[in-house]
C-alpha cells in the first residue's frame, strides 16, 4: 500500500537532513507504528506522505503511484487525525462533521453512529468550543474515518483521552485493520505501539534503525529471566533466574519449595527498553 | 460542487463568528453618515462608501476569517480534504461579494434619491470586492497572528487604494486603469453619473482579466505558503 525507498528530506532553511534515506513498506490491512522521541522526523515523514511537504529525494510508491504525482482527489482515499483537535469551535459537533463531509465523494459512514461509539451522540448539537479536550480528540478521531478510507494516518491518536476513551478509539483502529484499512500511526506512547501494531518502525535522528513486529523484538531483546520475590525473616527479597536452564536450576526450585512466595513474573522488556537499547535515546 | 459546499460552509462560519452582526452595524452607521451630510456631497459620498466597503469587507473580513480558520487550526485540517486551494478561494471570494452586494444595493435603494444603473453598480462592486479580497488573501497567508497582519497589511492596502487618486485627472492617469480597485471605482461612478458604453465594455474586460491573473497568483502564493508551509520545492 504504501513504499518508501531511500526516501530523503531537508527543510529550504536548514542544511541538515531532516530525514536520512530511509525504507519501509506498509501492507493493505496493516497498522504500522512509527516511534521516535520530538523532532526525530516522524511528522516529516507523515507530512511527505499525506502530500503537505515537497522536494524530498528517493521514492514514495502509496497505491501503486509515486506521491508526487498524485492528484488532490488522493484525498478521498486518507483520513488524517493530527495530534491536536483542529476544529471549527462555533460549531456544533455535527456541523464539524458534514460540513467537513461534504467535500467528499464518498458517502459518509453514519454518523450518528460513529458519534454514539465515542461516546458523544448526546452532545452532537453542542458547540465544540464547550467540549474538552478528550471530547474534541474523539471528535478529531471520527471525523478523519467518516468518509471510510482506505489509508489513516493517526498522530498520538489517544493524547488527552482517559483509559476508557483511549481504549474505544484503539478498539476502533483494530476494527479499521480488521476491515482491510491500512493504518500510518505515529505516537510516542510505546503501550499504545504494542497493543495496537503489526510492526513497528523506530526513528531516530531521521534515520530507521529497527523495523520489527512488536513480539519479534521484545523475542530478540527481551531479558528472558524470571524473577521471584519471597519473604525470609520479615524481609521481601527478590531472585531473578535465567529462562533458558530455568529447568534444571536446583536454587530456583528449592526457593519455590521452602520460602514464603509472594510473586513469581516472566521479565519481559518493554517496547521502550528496546527503543533505549537500540536507539540509546528515550522517547520525550 | 465542491466549491457550493465550501461557499456553504463559510456562510455558516461567517454567521457562527458574528459576522454578518459586525457588518449589519457598519451598514447602519453608512447609512446614518450618508443621512447626515448635505444632499450634493451624499451624492458624492454614497457611490464612495458603495465602493469602500466591499474594500473594507473583503480586505478586514477575509484577514479575520483566514486568521480564525488559522488558529483554530481549521485550515490544517481542510489541505488534506479534496477540496482544492481553487475552490476554497473562489468560494471566500463569492461569499464576502455577495456580501458587499448586498451592502451596496441596500446603501443606494435607501439613501440615493435618483436613479441608479444597478446592473453597473453590481459589476462595479464586484470588481473591487474580488480584488480586495485577493490582496486580503496575499496579506493573510503571510500573517501568523492578528499584529502582524496589521502590520502585512499597509503595502497591499496602498496598493488597492491609492491608485484611486487617478480619479483626479491629471495627465497618464490612465495607466492606473489596469488596477481593479480604480476600475470598480469608475462603474460605480458610472452607475451613478452615466458612463460611455465603450468605457463599460473596457473597465469589465480589465477588470476581469487582472482579477484572473492575481486569482492564479494567490492560489500559487497560499498553495505554497499554507498547504506546503513555505517549502517551495
Amino acid at each position: 500500500m504504501i513504499r518508501v525507498s531511500e526516501m530523503d528530506f531537508t527543510y529550504e532553511k536548514s542544511k541538515k537532513k531532516a530525514i536520512k534515506g530511509i525504507n519501509f513498506n506498509i501492507e493493505k490491512g496493516e497498522i504500522f507504528g512509527f516511534l521516535g522521541p520530538s523532532g526525530a522526523g516522524k511528522t516529516t515523514t507523515q507530512r511527505i506522505l499525506i502530500g503537505l511537504l515537497r522536494g524530498y529525494q528517493g521514492s514514495v510508491e502509496i497505491m501503486g503511484k509515486e506521491r508526487r504525482m498524485l492528484s488532490k482527489d488522493f484525498f478521498e482515499n486518507i483520513g488524517v487525525a493530527f495530534d491536536f483537535p483542529n476544529l471549527y469551535q462555533k460549531l456544533t459537533a455535527i456541523e464539524n462533521l458534514k460540513l467537513i463531509g461534504s467535500y467528499y465523494k464518498n458517502n459518509c459512514l453514519n454518523i450518528d453512529e460513529l458519534l454514539e461509539r465515542v461516546g458523544l451522540l448526546g452532545d452532537k448539537d453542542k458547540k465544540v468550543e464547550g467540549f474538552s479536550k478528550g471530547m474534541k480528540m474523539r471528535l478529531n478521531f471520527i471525523r478523519s474515518i467518516m468518509h471510510d478510507p482506505e489509508i489513516l494516518f493517526f498522530d498520538e491518536p489517544t493524547s488527552g483521552l482517559d483509559p476508557i476513551n483511549a481504549k474505544i478509539v484503539k478498539d476502533m483502529i483494530v476494527e479499521l485493520k480488521e476491515r482491510g484499512k491500512t493504518v500510518f500511526l505515529t505516537t510516542h506512547n510505546m503501550t499504545v505501539a504494542e497493543q495496537l501494531c503489526d510492526r513497528v518502525a523506530f526513528i531516530v535522528d531521521g534515520g530507521i534503525p529497527v523495523i520489527d513486529r512488536p513480539d519479534n523484538l521484545k523475542l530478540k531483546y527481551g531479558k528472558h529471566t524470571v524473577k521471584v520475590k519471597y519473604v525470609e525473616n520479615n524481609v521481601l527479597k527478590k531472585e531473578e533466574f535465567p529462562m533458558d536452564s530455568i529447568s534444571h536450576n536446583s536454587n530456583f526450585f528449592q526457593i519455590l519449595k521452602s520460602k514464603n512466595i509472594k510473586t513469581i513474573h516472566s521479565q519481559e522488556a518493554t517496547l521502550e527498553d528496546i527503543f533505549i537499547k537500540l536507539t540509546g535515546r528515550e522517547l520525550l | 460542487m465542491r466549491t457550493i459546499k465550501a461557499l456553504k460552509a463559510d456562510v455558516l462560519f461567517q454567521l457562527k463568528q458574528g459576522f454578518y452582526i459586525v457588518y449589519i452595524v457598519l451598514i447602519l452607521i453608512y447609512m446614518l453618515i450618508i443621512s447626515q451630510l448635505p444632499s450634493d456631497a451624499s451624492k458624492i459620498a454614497i457611490p464612495l462608501i458603495i465602493f469602500g466597503d466591499p474594500s473594507i469587507v473583503g480586505f478586514f473580513f477575509i484577514g479575520g476569517i483566514v486568521m480564525l480558520e488559522k488558529i483554530q487550526g481549521v485550515l490544517q485540517y481542510i489541505v488534506v480534504t479534496p477540496l482544492r486551494i481553487r475552490e476554497y478561494l473562489l468560494s471566500k471570494i463569492i461569499s464576502l461579494s455577495i456580501l458587499g452586494e448586498i451592502a451596496g444595493i441596500i446603501i443606494g435603494a435607501t439613501t440615493y434619491r435618483e436613479s441608479i444603473n444597478w446592473l453597473l453598480l453590481m459589476v462595479g462592486i464586484l470588481i473591487s470586492s474580488v480584488f480586495f479580497t485577493l490582496l486580503g488573501f496575499l496579506t493573510v497567508t503571510r500573517s501568523d497572528s492578528v499584529n502582524e497582519y496589521f502590520i502585512d497589511m499597509i503595502p497591499y492596502m496602498f496598493i488597492g487604494i491609492l491608485p484611486c487618486f487617478s480619479l483626479i485627472d491629471f495627465p497618464y492617469n490612465w495607466l492606473f486603469n489596469i488596477f481593479p480597485s480604480v476600475l470598480g471605482l469608475r462603474l460605480i461612478f458610472g452607475a451613478f453619473y452615466g458612463i460611455s458604453a465603450a468605457n463599460v465594455s473596457f473597465f469589465i474586460i480589465s477588470g476581469i482579466i487582472t482579477n484572473i491573473l492575481l486569482f492564479n497568483y494567490t492560489e500559487n502564493v497560499f498553495e505554497n505558503r499554507i498547504v506546503y508551509g513555505g517549502e517551495s520545492k
